[in-house]
């Protein structure tokens, strides 16, 4: 009785290809019948839970199909999708939409280009200023946000990069670097020297090595990094306001002025295009960023 | 590593020296801009800068909301992620499996859609005042209050710290709680004694990742707050914008950063004792 869910447990981890060995959705398995007060109390956790996480989702959702909505009905008085051909309309929100998908990927790429040997050579060169580095990069998070950016916009009127798209792919890309350097590294240290050994050993170059075997193996971690910077340039506001604003909006820049100046479900179809991105790109990074990927990135090796 | 070393240099690193320089009265060099266009500036080297905004009673208030709120979101956050990963471990099923899922469905949402969403939710025609009215009572209008700013940094820091924590659970073995079952522990005692200060580690990076996350927030305050008392995040950005008094600005910067380095400095500790542990 006691034994049997540890072997389908184990055989699951040996099933599977990948090393998400430490992530939450590893079977969990009963200890002991639960008795109803533990019961009702996880069920009341997980309506709590659900009422404080989908909530305000919802009712949000709603107003994008809501014709007019008074206090205090719980549900509007009819529906449209009017707002969605204001919002498609709009030529303004056409350009903030083209500029947040122009920005987003150049700046996945700038950091993937800027970071992804840094990263291989953390894991692999071990050098004294090791952790000094990966701590320096760390400052940059541990610096408020708001700050970084007002103390680099003297910086940047010096240069003249204010209102510049040079100046927001800067901006996009400090809140990446932390990402893009930290997962990697910690994706390459992973993979088993002894693979890449045989590899040599079996006359493969290191070139040959490195795309057969390093980096497959390394490539969940590689990918939760690459979305994880996707998203955080896509939802940067703050510093693109900053620094680009009036010149470049970018849809969460747009939303700061939608939510003051438009009726409210303009700005709920505008959140729910918004979010789109973000979905569809943590859907296909899903089992690895709840594998554990994440997680385990952010622990220094 | 010489790539993004040298990005952060130049473009975190000499910034924020230069705008120490900037706050402590050096008006001279790329700074030199700024200080004419601004307002208040202070040309003598000095603390001067730091010793107004120290006397100043508005900001001291801006302050003490901050820290109250970031230390009840740090508490309320690491709470529901160890309620959540100990049912995940102890648990565990579909229900376990599901709770998990609803903890990280923020992470797929862009943090100005959840500010604004939590605002609609909470704020006088809000889901919870009408759910209430229809009901027959009045709730607490909770949009543009310190409670709002909770909730919102709550909402958007459950995920990372989940992850982290529950990672750190589920990875506990089977035969350590069984073990402290046939020595007779109760569930109780065993969250206690096994589960929690085995996940010791993770449990002080999700604190403090989450603490210099809401200490330095700016899009949740910023939607969901009141203009007064206003998270430091936000004092920050209007000090520079709308009052055009960049020196304060970046000296406000400086403040926050001095609080969120003891919380990083806790990180560290974290991390390279367990280096220690695992090496």
């Amino acid at each position: 009785m006691k034994g049997k869910p540890v072997e389908t447990n184990d055989l699951r981890a040996l099933g599977e290809t990948h090393q998400d060995t430490h992530g939450i959705i590893r079977g969990s398995r009963r200890l002991h019948h639960h008795p109803w007060h533990v019961v009702i109390l996880v069920w009341g956790v997980a309506i709590i839970l659900a009422f404080f996480i989908l909530g305000p989702l919802c009712w949000l959702s709603l107003h994008a199909f809501a014709s007019n909505w008074t206090y205090p009905h719980l549900l509007p008085e009819g529906w449209t999708f009017h707002w969605w051909t204001v919002v498609f309309s709009d030529p303004g929100l056409g350009v903030a939409i083209h500029n947040s998908l122009v920005f987003a990927p150049l700046t996945v790429a700038i950091s993937a280009v800027i970071c992804l040997p840094a990263a291989y050579s953390l894991s692999r060169i071990p050098f004294p200023g090791r952790r000094v580095v990966l701590v320096g990069l760390f400052a940059t998070n541990a610096f408020p946000k708001m700050g970084l950016f007002v103390t680099m916009s003297t910086l940047f009127t010096a240069l003249n990069l204010m209102n510049t798209v040079t100046g927001i792919l800067i901006v996009h890309l400090l809140g990446t670097i932390v990402f893009m350097t930290w997962l990697p590294a910690a994706a390459f240290s992973a993979v088993p020297r002894n693979l890449e050994e045989a590899a040599r050993d079996s006359g493969a170059g290191w070139w040959r090595t490195f795309l057969t075997v390093t980096l497959p193996i390394a490539w969940p971690g590689i990918l939760v990094a690459l979305v994880m910077c996707f998203l955080a340039s896509f939802d940067e506001s703050q510093g693109t306001y900053l620094v680009g604003a009036p010149t470049y909006m970018t849809m969460p820049t747009e939303m700061y002025s939608l939510v003051l100046n438009s009726p409210r479900q303009v700005a709920a179809v505008f959140s729910i295009i918004l979010t789109i991105p973000s979905v569809v790109l943590m859907t296909l990074a899903r089992r690895h960023i709840m594998g554990g990927r994440l997680a385990d990135g952010f622990q220094i090796r | 590593m010489a790539a993004p070393t040298a990005v952060v240099l130049v473009f975190v690193a000499f910034p924020v020296f230069n705008a120490l320089l900037f706050s402590l009265g050096f008006t001279g060099g790329i700074n030199s801009t700024l200080a004419e266009i601004g307002q208040d500036i202070i040309s003598t080297p000095s603390f001067a800068v730091f010793e107004n905004l120290f006397h100043d009673s508005m900001y001291m208030r801006d302050l003490g909301a901050t820290l109250i709120v970031t230390f009840a979101s740090t508490v309320l956050t690491i709470g529901a992620a160890c309620v959540i990963s100990i049912i995940l471990r102890l648990y565990g099923g579909y229900l376990g499996k599901l709770l998990s899922i609803l903890a990280v469905v923020p992470l797929f949402v862009p943090v100005v859609i959840a500010s604004w969403a939590i605002l609609t939710f909470y704020d006088g025609t809000g889901f919870l005042r009408s759910v209430a009215a229809s009901l027959g009572f009045s709730a607490p209008t909770w949009g543009f209050t310190l409670t709002a700013v909770t909730i919102g940094s709550v909402w958007t820091s459950l995920p990372f710290a989940v992850l982290l924590i529950a990672g750190a659970m589920q990875g506990i073995p089977d035969a350590l709680l069984e073990a402290a079952h046939d020595a007779g522990a109760g569930n109780w005692q065993a969250i206690w004694h096994v589960l929690l200060p085995l996940a010791k580690i993770p449990l002080t990076i999700a604190s403090t990742f989450t603490f210099i996350g809401v200490l330095g927030s700016f899009t949740v305050p910023y939607f969901t707050g009141p203009n007064s008392p206003t998270m430091l995040g936000v004092d920050l950005s209007r000090y520079f914008t709308a009052f055009n008094r960049p020196q304060q600005s970046t000296a406000q910067a400086f403040v926050v950063f001095a609080f969120a380095s003891v919380a990083a400095g806790l990180y560290l500790w974290a991390t390279m004792h367990s280096n220690e542990q695992t090496s």
